[in-house]
């Protein structure tokens, strides 16, 4: 999936995707901490996790400090808030300069200001909706089913 | 040293499998110990240059290990892990020749520049230590012999030659604090924040140094 | 003059009604629904029922003529992605958030977003009763980024005596003005400071406890 070369990944929020990532990234090599306010959350991590887990709200930023985002390479925000996500990711890429950023947005309004200032949006809602059109188009409209 | 195994000493499997990993490109030979029962028995078995200690593990704490290991093979050199929050005893570890410490969680890179600096340490040669970088490094090899007075030394240098460092200042109050004069060390933390507010092994060591509590421990980290 | 203030509970109710009184035209964004009711009677003030950090909920809110825009919800990060979608997207002239977590004060502002942390505000205000008697008042002007501090010395000051010249003030402070014997004297490097005299330093937040302590002595 990546380049040979080992990351540091901080993955924010260990929820669905962030364990699937977690778990994903860990299992490639990468170096990767998990960062989420809930210790439970941490049970969605395989036994082959080889990463950090930190317990912690990364919206304080005595927390987010804890897990030292200088030393990342790969930010990636991954939590059910829009803007826990945007913040943090902001915080990454502009104050502490990760080189790339990644925060998943369910609010597909929100996106566009965020490119500009450097973060790369995921939303599912957009991925999803594209999906339906990708599929709409490879089929031709049929017709309406008999009754 | 460089070429005298590694041990790492943690209960966490994944923080040994990281350290194992992020250490590899180094070209060590390194071993595993999963408690401090483990460490030490390994220990009679080969001549390790340099332990990897996390503080906090069950059973058999960081520090017991830290204290047996001082005291079976002082010439074996320590590098302590810890996680925030813990009650990091940083001045006895310094009384027993440690005094590296890494915080988890850390980068592959952070530790490999970590074990790099420390096996480099044993090579460097005194008399061309003439900045404060090799006068540090070289006070830190004097903790390590516990030979804190050469120690001192080094560091009143290494200010003299740049007193710009809040570093310097912390490890210079720190070995007061060991040598008892706790008012002068407190005047060196103080000196460390003024430097750099936000310089935390200082404003922890202040903190804890001015607070009530009886037992109180130094950070260097 | 339009405001915009996105945020519930008592601060909210009371700044909009002095507002109002005050001429202004407020309108509030509030995600409870209950909340929104409650308001919309008691307020001579639109209310809109959603999320701020939602762009359309802002456009409804009518965003694009808002002066001002205040972000006071129980959460940072909600009140700074209100306060960037007012700046970037809808241009709002002045926006301000309010941040519970002092140290995103500083974040924020790295961030091109005014903040003021009401915890911040009162911590230095506890400071300053428990720590230095001496101290009058404290002016916080310039969005926080100077400090005009009024400090009575006393015999035991340790530059009750000296000269001003003779004192080695940090950089990015002085010492603005004296009061002595009820009348301001403006100082030059021969004034003499003496016990009684009042001074009002002007420091950088950076350098306000050194300054304080220089001139009061107080260590705590």
């Amino acid at each position: 999936m990546l380049s040979n070369h080992r990351l540091h990944i901080i993955i924010v929020g260990c929820g669905r995707l962030g364990s699937y990532l977690a778990n994903k990234l860990s299992h490639d090599g990468h170096s990767v901490v998990v960062i989420d306010n809930d210790e439970s959350a941490f049970n969605a991590l395989s036994s082959e996790y080889s990463g950090f887990r930190v317990e912690g709200d990364v919206t304080e930023f005595a927390v987010l400090k804890e897990v030292k985002p200088d030393k990342a390479d790969v930010v990636i925000a991954t939590t059910r808030e829009d803007n826990v996500n945007l913040m943090v990711a902001q915080i990454a890429r502009r104050i502490f300069r990760v080189p790339r950023v990644m925060a998943r947005v369910f609010d597909p309004k929100r996106e566009e200001i965020y490119r500009d200032l450097g973060v790369e949006t995921i939303s599912p809602t957009s991925i999803a909706g594209d999906e339906f059109l990708k599929a709409l188009k490879k089929q031709p409209i049929i017709e309406k089913a008999e009754p | 040293m460089e070429s005298k195994p590694v041990l790492i000493v943690d209960d966490e499997k994944n923080i040994r499998l990281t350290l194992s990993q992020s250490l590899e490109p180094l070209g060590l030979e390194l071993d595993t110990a999963v408690n401090g029962e483990e460490a030490l028995a390994k220990l009679k078995e080969k001549n390790f240059g340099l332990i990897l200690l996390d503080l906090r593990m069950p059973g058999m704490d960081g520090m017991e290990v830290l204290r047996q290991v001082s005291r079976l093979r002082p010439d074996i050199r320590i590098i302590i892990i810890t996680a925030h929050g813990t009650v990091d005893s940083a001045v006895e570890a310094m009384k027993l020749g440690a005094v590296d410490f890494i915080q988890k969680p850390f980068s592959p890179t952070e530790i490999r520049d970590l074990v790099s600096r420390v096996i480099d340490r044993e090579k460097l040669d005194e008399q061309k230590a003439d900045d404060y970088h090799s006068s540090i490094e070289l006070a830190k090899r004097c903790i390590g012999d516990r030979n804190f007075d050469a120690a001192t030394e080094y560091v009143r240098k290494a200010i003299s030659l740049d007193p710009s460092y809040p570093e310097a200042f912390n490890l210079l109050g720190a070995l007061l604090e060991i040598r008892g004069s706790n008012l002068e060390a407190l005047k060196h933390y103080r000196a460390a924040i003024s430097l750099d507010p936000t310089y935390e092994p200082a404003r922890r060591n202040l903190h804890r140094a001015t607070s009530m509590e009886p037992k109180g421990t130094i950070t260097l980290e | 003059m339009k405001v915009l203030i996105v945020g519930g509970g008592k601060l909210v109710y009371f700044l909009t009604r002095a507002l109002i009184s005050k001429g202004y035209s407020v309108t509030i964004i509030n995600r409870d629904a209950e909340e929104c009711k409650w308001m919309s009677r008691r307020l001579k003030a639109t209310v809109v029922y959603g999320d701020g950090s939602d762009p359309q909920i802002l456009e409804e809110a009518g965003s694009h003529s808002t002066d001002v825009m205040l972000a006071v919800t129980p959460n940072d990060q909600d009140n700074l992605v209100i306060c960037q979608l007012a700046n970037l997207r809808f241009h709002i002239p002045r926006t301000l958030a309010v941040v519970n977590d002092p140290e995103n004060e500083e974040v924020f502002r790295k961030l091109d977003i005014t903040a003021i942390s009401t915890v911040g505000i009162l911590s230095s205000l506890i400071e300053q009763k428990a720590g230095f008697d001496q101290i009058i008042n404290l002016i916080p002007l310039s969005e926080g980024k100077i400090n005009v501090t009024e400090v009575e010395l006393t015999k035991d000051s340790p530059v009750a005596g000296k000269a001003l010249v003779d004192i080695a003030m940090p950089e990015n402070s002085l010492i603005a003005s004296i009061l002595r014997d009820g009348r301001p004297i403006v100082p030059r490097g021969a004034t003499l400071l003496l016990p009684g005299d009042r001074l009002i330093a002007i420091t950088l937040p950076e350098n306000y406890g050194r300054v304080l302590r220089m001139l009061t002595g107080d260590v705590s």
